[in-house]
């Protein structure tokens, strides 16, 4: 593919000069017309290209939702389509967060949903009966698709339509965005990419033609990206920054004056009608510096404005005592806002993008998820490959020729290369701009390159050797193989990447068997689907929070804790549900009205992000706040300071709900041969307790993999007993 | 569909029913003098299999005999068939149908038609089939994992008849031998997994007595409560058929625990369901296996000539009282269903279709989907279904929508698999609406396209625009006009080598007339052309210019070759000179021929 935009490029840059191949009819095509249909059919390529890179999960597994999260998404998307925008809006979901609840239409980012929603609903208008689940499967590669002709869009404004074409090629499989757009991950980021591009490419041209019509439109895609993921909070800080930027150059014009005041103003006023974003643009700590740069803007246009009708004495001393008094004013307001709380401090997840080790040493619950943990040198080049490489390529390029949208991109490529080493999650916001910079890169290079080939008739007679540049031609022979060589590499490592490790669902596990067929495990389903038809409708199941949003969606039963992480006690009280002894928890389970207990297990098939493993964040959660302060860490490791779940591993955790719940009765099972009964495959121990009964639960339902257990919480004694 | 719907159903059933059922009367002359009953409980509906010999003891003739339901059975009542013995011993099934009687308005008749009216004295053997669910209640009614589960059977010791009945025996064959309790009414005796009744003589009409047997069975309680069988018709060769069906395990409920542990290490789980196995046709294609969650990965299918056997694994083991639900749908070849002379249709499929075997089904709903434009629709079903209102259903390339015929009927067994026939017309040019559809779209897309790129929106003129495009038109001309001035030159070379050749000087000079005319007309065009560029300013001029200078040069050389030509013909050149001379000439000519080539490209 890419080798092919290669072709076309050098193609469209000798196009009309010379002729170089392709049959009659195309040729007698005019130069222009050419270009065009060249550009188009890269373009169609790259987007089919995109789209079909993300099937694999669907054509090896199934056409459902793959992910744990994005069930939450899939539910309240089908709650949208049949029962209306309304409704969903004033939804209070008591199948969460028992008993809390949660109201979904103020506590989530609706874009995806009501993105889906038109889709489908536009589709059943002309009897295309598709149904919903397919709609929510296939959104995101037909997101990146869109991102694909929106990544050429943003870089032919920035560069040029070649630099534009290899980005978009770029971009259509760099496995740092496709790690979140596979068929199957309904999230979020899916969409909100594409919308984050067509905020910038609208900005840039905003930028470029100081038009209110594009500035509109910009605000317009912004409020889109508001709407669909909370990352909008990077992109509402960017384009103040590179307006910061343009002041502090001096490139300050009325065309960014323009652009600016109508996105800032239009854009926050659309951005509040998002009712989970509310008021947080004129008073989080986080929106200020976009409030900051648009009273800035102001300043600078006034003081412009009366530098051009005063002395330049007058005007000195009026601007160093206006200074002094606004600087005052300013630190004084937002001193006095901050202190009443009009500004809300800045929330946890925003400190720990400052400061990596905050949430490590503060918030267990944002530690504890592993996309929020910083990035490892190796998933860099996991996940981006050669534009690593050509990503400083890129900004050698824009620095060369510096322009106010270069300046922009600039801006982007550094501060996102931050966030994402702090941050693997955050990988995507810097995937595009790696793609649009390396694109650049590439397209410099071979544009330099290529002129020096020689690729001339044989026969001409001013084939001269430079004496200033020897072995021209063979220098850029070599930079140009080089090139194309990298691009090769690059697709065959992002089609390895996808295949291997962005395309095994996790609700659907598969293993080799000895005689090479596959194995599937499809427990997970399986005890979903069991609790939904064979548990009363009102019961009341507890798990672990990862499995919170899985169990509504596909069991329909009412749940504790979910993904949304958003009480921290509650899923503490969880925590110390599962890490107290029996009599202890029973208490606990007795106060939320448990009815039944989920525990994910994977000794018996070696499955090692099961809850054992996840256990000591529970502890740690747990025993985070007042009520489970006697929960305490280092009581469960060994004096040696392991944990370990043989004989030699501390008592409390021996004999705590979750290690009685994953190995009750399990030490009677032989798992593996030439190893006693009850060894558990993936800590490679045989378990400590092995003979003990549950006095507060039963066994209500196990998988047949044992991946899944589920416990039943018995009633209370009959009085007398 | 909810229980309420089914409730008004119900209603509606009944109320069909009744106003269809026809009034009869017992004829007091017929005598039962001998019955044979197999009451068969070894899976989990009872098999009653009653083989009657009816006298007419009466001075007329009889066509007809009653057949009593037991009041303590009638609810149960799924299916009465009955057959009777002809030439060879082929079975040759009776119309049977529902009937009432006057001052028995509390019991169920059935009338069985008789194959020929029964004249005085004469009898009859005749076999009466009839199949009861949900007859066996599980006694003790919870019990926990790996527990034996017995059931209760409560019938009549004695063959209900609206007649006097002779003599009578009756056998009844259970799952096992490990029978528990039954009714002891001499003479009686067991043996093995059959307990025999009888014989009991001369029992007046409707004589009850209670029958009770406890036993051990352990076969599958397995219940569709809910099936959904959507048939959709294409006339383009396919009949796509999907079935949603809600299952119970009806046996007794699971108390205490599910151990996976047990059930792993004991493999013969005694009264769960791990599996079944559905039958579909020999043709069925593209089976799936799914529910609301997705695939369910644990099916095997296996491929006979005469059938095709999908083994069904349920998510999770099926103990008593738990529930799952599932859809499969697979297509099937429309040749051996669709039938139509003209324009007139008949499709004859299964009303019902095997799921397992024993199978029970509390509540069916067929809808069968036609194709648009389908109407004037006639049923004809082998037993009594309530039909409801036509619906519409729309999917891909719709416009007025597919009529749905939509069927309802309850309880049923493996005994109702019988095809229904459905009668309709449709005029067989609708079957091209729907690629005309797509064919009009795609045109309607590119003339919208062709009209938006050929015509210009846009509210202000683009001067710069234009003259591009009127540059690139006038160079295309150059181009042509070229190509055509090229070919001139070939026939100049021509009409020379055949100078050479033959030597006539005349007909030399007609060739170069006629080609002189043609070449001068071109370069005046392209002369012309080269002005009108210099008018919109573009750089093409100057190199339309220059290839008009080559071609002067051209026509110097070609002038020359023909002097030499000429020369050599008159004999005033020798060979060797002249084809030295003309080397030199022909391949500047080529050089200019070149270059021309080279601008012209480049324009």
């Amino acid at each position: 593919m890419l080798t092919m935009i290669f072709m076309m490029e050098h193609f469209i840059m000798k196009s009309g000069t010379s002729a170089g191949f392709g049959t009659q009819w195309f040729l007698k095509m005019s130069p222009d017309k050419q270009d065009t249909l060249l550009k188009m059919m890269v373009l169609t390529i790259a987007a089919l290209l995109s789209f079909s890179t993300r099937l694999f999960s669907v054509l090896r597994f199934e056409s459902v939702i793959h992910e744990f999260d994005p069930y939450f998404n899939y539910r309240t998307t089908r709650f949208l389509t049949e029962e209306g925008f309304y409704s969903f809006h004033n939804w209070f979901d008591d199948r969460a967060w028992y008993p809390l609840g949660r109201i979904i239409g103020g506590t989530i980012y609706p874009g995806l949903m009501v993105t889906s929603a038109a889709l489908y609903h536009l589709m059943w208008f002309f009897n295309i009966t598709i149904d919903i689940r397919n709609v929510c499967v296939f959104l995101a590669p037909f997101f990146s698709s869109l991102t694909t002709l929106v990544t050429y869009h943003l870089t032919k404004e920035l560069k040029g339509a070649g630099a534009g074409l290899v980005a978009a090629a770029m971009i259509s499989i760099v496995p740092g965005y496709i790690s979140r757009s596979v068929a199957g991950s309904y999230d979020n980021e899916g969409i909100a990419i594409f919308c984050m591009l067509l905020t910038y490419a609208m900005w840039i041209k905003a930028v470029k033609t100081g038009s209110v019509f594009w500035a509109c439109l910009c605000s317009l895609a912004y409020f889109y990206m508001v709407s669909s993921w909370g990352g909008y909070v990077f992109l509402i800080n960017l384009i103040p920054l590179h307006v910061l930027a343009l002041m502090f150059t001096g490139r300050f014009s009325h065309r960014i004056y323009v652009a600016y005041s109508t996105v800032y103003a239009l854009g926050t006023i659309l951005s509040m009608q998002i009712s989970f974003v509310g008021f947080q643009p004129v008073q989080s700590s986080e929106h200020m510096a976009a409030l900051g740069v648009f009273g800035l803007c102001q300043i600078h246009a006034f003081v412009d404005y009366v530098r051009s009708k005063l002395t330049k004495e007058q005007f000195n001393l009026l601007f160093r005592n206006m200074l002094l008094l606004v600087g005052i004013l300013t630190t004084l307001t937002a001193a006095v806002a901050t202190a009443t709380g009009k500004i809300s401090p800045w929330t946890g997840r925003f400190y720990s993008l400052l400061d990596p080790s905050y949430a490590k040493n503060n918030i267990p619950i944002i530690a504890s998820v592993s996309e929020h943990q910083p990035t490892t040198w190796s998933s860099f080049y996991f996940d981006l490959q050669m534009l690593v490489f050509m990503f400083p390529a890129g900004l050698y390029f824009c620095f060369k020729k510096l322009t106010d949208a270069n300046i922009f991109i600039i801006m982007y490529g550094v501060t996102s290369i931050y966030f994402a080493g702090v941050m693997v999650r955050l990988m995507l916001v810097l995937a595009p701009v790696m793609c649009i910079l390396s694109g650049i890169g590439v397209s410099g290079t071979l544009t330099s390159y290529m002129k020096n080939l020689d690729i001339s008739r044989k026969d001409k007679k001013s084939k001269k050797p430079d004496n200033s540049y020897p072995l021209k031609n063979e220098i850029a022979t070599g930079v140009v193989l080089m090139m194309l060589s990298f691009l090769i590499t690059y697709t065959f490592h992002c089609t390895w990447v996808t295949s291997e490790a962005y395309s095994s669902p996790s609700i659907v596990l598969s293993a080799r068997a000895g005689d090479g067929g596959r194995i599937i495990f499809d427990d997970f389903r399986e005890a979903y689907y069991w609790l939904r038809y064979n548990t009363p409708e009102d019961s009341k199941v507890m798990s672990w929070w990862d499995y919170g949003y899985q169990i509504t969606a596909m069991a329909n039963r009412t749940i504790l804790v979910d993904n949304n992480t958003w009480n921290n006690t509650h899923i503490s009280r969880v925590g110390q549900a599962m890490a107290s002894p029996e009599e202890k928890s029973y208490e606990i389970m007795r106060e939320l009205d448990v009815n039944y207990v989920l525990v994910i297990f994977g000794g018996l098939t070696g499955y090692s992000s099961d809850d054992i493993n996840k256990f000591l964040w529970m502890v740690r959660i747990g025993g985070n706040t007042e009520r489970g302060a006697h929960i305490k860490e280092h009581d469960y490791y060994t004096p040696q300071g392991e944990f370990r779940i043989d004989k030699e591993g501390s008592p409390i955790l021996l004999n705590c709900l979750m290690y009685k719940m994953c190995y009750y009765r399990f030490g009677s099972v032989y798992t593996e041969q030439g190893k006693p009964t009850g060894y558990d495959r993936v800590r490679n121990a045989e378990i400590g307790n092995k003979d003990f009964e549950l006095d507060v639960l039963e066994e209500a339902y196990t998988t047949e993999h044992w991946l899944v257990r589920i416990y039943k919480v018995k009633d209370l004694d009959n009085r007398g007993l | 569909m909810d229980t309420h719907a089914y409730l008004v159903l119900a209603v509606l059933f009944l109320f069909c029913n009744g106003a269809k059922v026809r009034q009869d009367t017992i004829n007091g002359d017929l005598v039962l003098s001998k019955v044979e009953r197999k009451i068969d409980i070894t899976a989990h509906i009872v098999k009653v299999h009653s083989v009657v010999t009816v006298e007419n003891g009466g001075s007329s003739s009889a066509g007809f005999f009653l057949v009593a339901l037991d009041p303590s059975l009638q609810n149960y009542i799924s299916y009465v068939g009955a057959t009777v013995k002809g030439e060879g011993d082929k079975e040759t099934p009776l119309a049977v149908s529902q009937a009432t009687v006057d001052g028995h308005g509390d019991k169920k008749f059935w009338r069985v038609q008789l194959p020929m009216a029964l004249l005085t004295g004469k009898s009859i053997a005749v076999a009466v089939e009839a199949v009861y669910t949900h007859a066996l209640q599980p006694f003790p009614t919870e019990i926990v994992q790996g527990e034996k589960q017995f059931v209760v059977f409560l019938g009549n010791l004695y063959f209900y008849s609206p007649y006097k009945t002779t003599t009578q025996t009756t056998i009844v064959k259970t799952f096992s031998s490990n029978i528990e309790s039954y009714t002891k009414t001499k003479p009686v005796s067991q043996s093995d997994n059959t307990i025999s009744f009888g014989p009991y003589e001369n029992q007046a009409p409707f004589s009850e007595a209670e029958l009770k047997v406890h036993c051990e069975n352990n076969s599958p309680f397995l219940t569709v409560t809910s099936l959904e069988r959507i048939i959709e018709v294409s006339h383009w060769g396919n009949i796509a058929v999907e079935e949603h069906v809600e299952m119970r395990h009806s046996g007794a409920l699971l108390k205490g625990p599910f151990s996976r542990y047990d059930y792993q290490r004991t493999q013969d789980s005694s009264g769960s369901i791990k599996s079944f196995k559905t039958i579909l046709p020999a043709t069925a294609r593209d089976i799936y296996y799914r529910d609301e969650i997705g695939n369910i990965s644990t099916s095997h299918l296996r491929e006979t000539d005469e059938l095709v056997e999908v083994e069904l694994r349920p998510r999770f083991p099926l103990f008593g009282g738990w529930k799952t639900k599932y859809y499969i749908g697979y297509n099937v070849p429309s040749y051996q269903y669709l039938f139509n002379k003209g324009d007139d249709f008949l499709l004859k499929l299964r009303f019902v279709d095997h799921i397992y075997d024993d199978m029970v089904v509390d509540q069916m709903t067929v809808k069968v989907i036609l194709p648009e434009g389908s109407k004037n629709f006639e049923l004809k079903t082998p037993y009594d279904v309530v039909r409801n209102k036509d619906q519409v259903h729309f999917t891909y390339l719709d416009t007025t929508g597919r009529p749905v015929i939509v069927l309802y009927k309850s309880n049923l067994v493996e005994q109702h698999i019988q095809d229904f026939e459905l009668h309709y017309t449709f005029h067989q040019l609708l079957l091209l609406q729907e690629p005309l559809l797509v064919v009009g779209a795609f045109y309607l897309l590119f003339v919208l396209v062709i009209i938006y790129v050929r015509l210009d929106f846009s509210i202000t003129k683009d001067e710069v625009k234009e003259s591009k495009m009127r540059v690139a038109s006038l160079v295309e001309e150059v181009q042509n006009a070229q190509d055509r001035r090229s070919a001139l030159y070939q026939s100049y070379d021509d009409a020379i080598n055949k100078f050479k050749a033959n030597k006539e000087a005349g007909a030399l000079a007609a060739a170069r007339k006629k080609i002189d005319g043609d070449y001068k007309q071109l370069t005046t065009q392209i002369q012309g052309i080269q002005a009108q560029l210099k008018v919109e300013g573009s750089d093409a001029a100057e190199k339309v210019a220059e290839v008009n200078k080559l071609d002067r040069d051209y026509k110097e050389l070609i002038n020359l070759a023909i002097g030499l030509a000429e020369k050599l013909v008159a004999g005033k050149l020798s060979k060797p000179q002249y084809i030295e001379s003309e080397q030199a000439n022909s391949t500047k000519r080529e050089e200019i021929v070149k270059k021309m080539e080279d601008i012209c490209a480049g324009l």
